[in-house]
């Protein structure tokens, strides 16, 4: 290790006057190897996607992708017939986010506009950690403008993806009625990514309108 | 010099050369002088190898980058040759990869932790080799947790 300085310009001129001198400087400036010290700078990352995302280039490309901010706000809905409100059969909900292929290698995971996409990761260092948890905040109920509501449990989904195998890290469910419910997680260092495709119950018959609500995801990682 | 006297000789020269012959092959290895080496960086970076983890939980390195102006001090071996290599000891936190390139004095290079690779052979005609080194160390992010010291170091391998 470096534990002694190396001789200065000084100490140089007086090496040439002195072999004395000089034998005692090398003494002195002698070390043997070298110690960097690795640092981790930034090490921890978070991206969630939730429809439509954005990514300088996919994972797998070549330069490789780097995960970008997008503040698109996507929407799921449907309309129901006139004729078929409240006869019990479920309305499959579309979205008009363009969302099909996954930022890791470009392969087209979900199809629109039938599915939303949400995937993302969760960068850390160290041993595999406990893993992220995807949080849906939900209102109460959907509302239209003359104040009728819907209650949001009315909405729920099924998980999928293309190609896939395995459990979904974001798996089917339905929303509940206000408040904040889990709707997946990530381990650790791993791409996780899962297509929802939304249905209403269609089980009453509400007033005439348009309801609306908007769920708000959040990503906590440890 | 009868025949039982020469086949004496030979069996002694060979005893001789068996002893000496081992000697000769096993290249003396020394610790260099670099304290005149320089770091132009107080402490090397590590940042992820790529921006996004992979589906499963490989892919996850990161890699860090230094330059070091090497000057070893190889004045015991002057108007001799040698043979000098970068080691890098087998240390904590693990296994670790080192690569390096060069301006031409050393040889470019890799190797991983526990090994150590040629960077020059020949004759040693000055006191000083310099060079200056782009080092890039890459190591599993399972594994820095936090800041962790590596050492390495060069050593002669004397003709």
């Amino acid at each position: 290790m470096h534990t002694a300085r190396p001789c200065t310009r000084l100490e140089r001129y007086r090496l040439r006057r002195t072999l004395c001198g000089a034998a005692l400087c090398a003494a002195a400036s002698a070390a043997y190897g070298y110690t960097a010290t690795l640092n981790p700078e930034s090490p921890q990352t978070v991206y969630l996607q939730v429809g439509v995302g954005n990514f300088t280039n996919c994972y797998t490309c070549n330069p490789q992708g780097q995960p970008e901010n997008d503040t698109t706000i996507n929407s799921v809905s449907v309309s129901v017939a006139a004729a078929a409100v409240g006869n019990g059969v479920a309305q499959a909900m579309t979205t008009n986010s363009t969302a099909t292929q996954s930022f890791w290698d470009n392969y087209v995971y979900c199809s629109v506009p039938g599915q939303l996409y949400i995937g993302g990761f969760y960068r850390t260092t160290g041993a595999t950690t406990a893993a992220a948890q995807v949080i849906a905040t939900v209102p109460t109920a959907l509302t239209d403008t003359s104040g009728d509501t819907l209650p949001f449990s009315r909405i729920k989904w099924t998980s999928s993806g293309n190609g896939d195998t395995g459990g979904e890290p974001f798996p089917a469910g339905t929303f509940v009625n206000g408040g904040q419910q889990s709707v997946g997680s990530m381990a650790s260092n791993t791409w996780n990514e899962s297509c929802w495709t939304f249905s209403y119950s269609n089980t009453t018959v509400p007033p005439a309108g348009t309801y609306t609500g908007v769920v708000l995801y959040t990503m906590s990682a440890p | 010099m009868s025949a039982l006297s020469r086949a004496g000789s030979a069996f002694f020269l060979a005893w001789v050369l068996s002893i000496i012959w081992p000697s000769g092959l096993q290249a003396r290895t020394t610790a260099i002088d670099d304290s005149g080496s320089q770091a132009l960086e107080p402490s090397v970076g590590m940042h992820w190898k790529s921006a996004s983890p992979t589906r499963s939980s490989d892919g996850n390195l990161m890699v860090g980058t230094t330059t070091i102006r090497v000057r070893i001090n190889v004045m015991p071996w002057l108007r001799r040759s040698g043979r000098i290599y970068l080691a890098l000891p087998a240390q904590q936190p693990g296994p670790i990869e080192l690569s390096w390139a060069t301006q031409g004095r050393f040889l470019p290079g890799k190797l991983q932790s526990g090994n150590r690779v040629l960077v020059y052979s020949g004759p040693i005609a000055s006191a000083f080799m310099e060079d200056t080194l782009r080092f890039q160390f890459t190591v599993n992010g399972a594994l820095m947790r936090r800041a962790v010291p590596v050492t390495y170091h060069f050593e002669m391998d004397e003709d």
